[in-house]
């Protein structure tokens, strides 16, 4: 089992933090962004994972959510639930929000950007009872979801407004050793600047508009 | 279009009870109503909470890795192919007849959910190729074509013809 990497790629970010939470053993081979790793796609994609049986996993929700349960660790319905939210409201909201605070300069906006998900996430957070997403204990939810928001709530400069319990929680994860490594490897201690690289290779997020022509909703 | 797919997923799997859905937010994410437990949301999710329910842990896949290739297209359904705009279409066709070049389903050789959800979400791009465009996707076609008549599983969709036979021959690309 290997996994492909590139520095500076906060969808790696999560990979690896999954990498030290579970403590699975796994080769990590750093690469250069434009890398194709995984044969089958045309644009490159990382974090990409190579599993024993010689298939690629190519979504980095997908790999933790393996690297979790490998580890003995099932996914239960509450944390595949964070999992589908990361990957359709979380995600972009992150990715155009780095956009605008790496390449525009425009730190102000991000708060603007994660509003959204973030009141989303509070109103989740305050309701629950245990001090992690889904359980006593950090699962997969807490170890994706942090991973999506640190680049973004680490970064002094851009002072995003986050609610108290998103804080909480964040601080919590953050406290978990593992996280903080793997953040380090990604981000090289260069904060917003050690993704500049990665997100000028990447194309302008689009805005919330959908695929009009081919959505079908009644 | 996300509850017509979950009612026809919920006939497939034979479950004799319909469940009761909402939705929330301005996306409509489809909402699990419970007897017994906290809601549950998000299109994926339910899925698998239904096949669970069904007792038919294996279209989640029987390995971890299959578990893991699974739970890896149902995402790229809603995360991707949901969102792709007519640009990414033809990428994201030739990728996935790439990638099906030497399988029968999404998984390897077991039908999966994955197989569902994505049939589910590709049709409407399937609807709109023409047969020369089916024809260069021709392993994209030949699994689509495969899903569809698995028994029980297109229920709300139009059925696409597709030629078992080439009309354009080779060197045509």
């Amino acid at each position: 089992m290997k996994l492909f990497a590139s520095e500076g790629n906060p969808h790696c970010l999560k990979a690896l933090a999954a990498l030290e939470v579970t403590g699975v053993q796994c080769d990590v081979q750093y690469v250069n962004h434009e890398e194709r790793v995984v044969p089958f796609l045309s644009r490159p994609a990382l974090p990409a994972l190579l599993l024993p049986n010689g298939l690629y996993l190519f979504s980095s929700n997908a790999i933790c959510r393996y690297l979790f349960e490998v580890s003995g660790q099932e996914s239960s319905d509450l944390c595949s639930q964070w999992l589908e939210w990361e990957a359709t409201d979380l995600q972009p909201a992150v990715l155009r929000a780095l956009h605008v605070a790496v390449l525009q300069g425009k730190g102000a906006e991000v708060s603007k950007a994660l509003q959204g998900p973030l009141n989303y996430l509070d109103q989740s957070l305050s309701k629950r009872t245990t001090p992690y997403l889904t359980a006593e204990s950090v699962s997969v939810a807490d170890v994706v979801l942090w991973s999506a928001l640190y680049p973004a709530l680490s970064a002094s400069s851009l002072a995003v407004d986050v609610p108290k319990s998103v804080q909480a929680w964040f601080d919590r994860v953050a406290a978990i050793q593992g996280c903080q490594a793997a953040a380090q490897k990604v981000l090289q201690g260069k904060g917003l600047q050690g993704m500049k690289n990665y997100m000028q290779r990447q194309p302008a997020p689009q805005s919330s508009q959908c695929r009009d022509t081919l959505s079908h909703n009644s | 279009m996300a509850l017509r797919e979950l009612s026809s997923l919920e006939k497939y799997l034979g479950l004799k009870k319909p469940n009761k859905y909402s939705t929330q937010g301005d996306k409509k994410v489809p909402v699990l109503q419970s007897n017994n437990g906290a809601p549950v949301a998000g299109l994926v999710t339910i899925a698998c909470h239904l096949v669970k329910q069904a007792q038919r842990p294996e279209l989640l896949g029987d390995s971890a890795e299959s578990r893991a290739v699974v739970q890896q297209w149902l995402e790229y359904r809603v995360a991707r192919l949901d969102v792709c705009t007519k640009d990414d279409i033809k990428i994201t066709l030739k990728d996935l007849n790439l990638y099906l070049q030497d399988k029968v389903y999404l998984a390897g050789n077991q039908f999966t959910l994955a197989d569902i959800f994505m049939y589910y979400g590709i049709h409407p791009l399937i609807v709109d190729l023409a047969v020369q465009e089916k024809e260069k996707y021709v392993n994209v076609t030949r699994w689509f074509d495969h899903v569809q008549h698995y028994p029980g599983v297109r229920h709300h969709l139009p059925l696409v013809v597709v030629l078992r036979n080439r009309v354009y021959t080779s060197g045509h690309h």
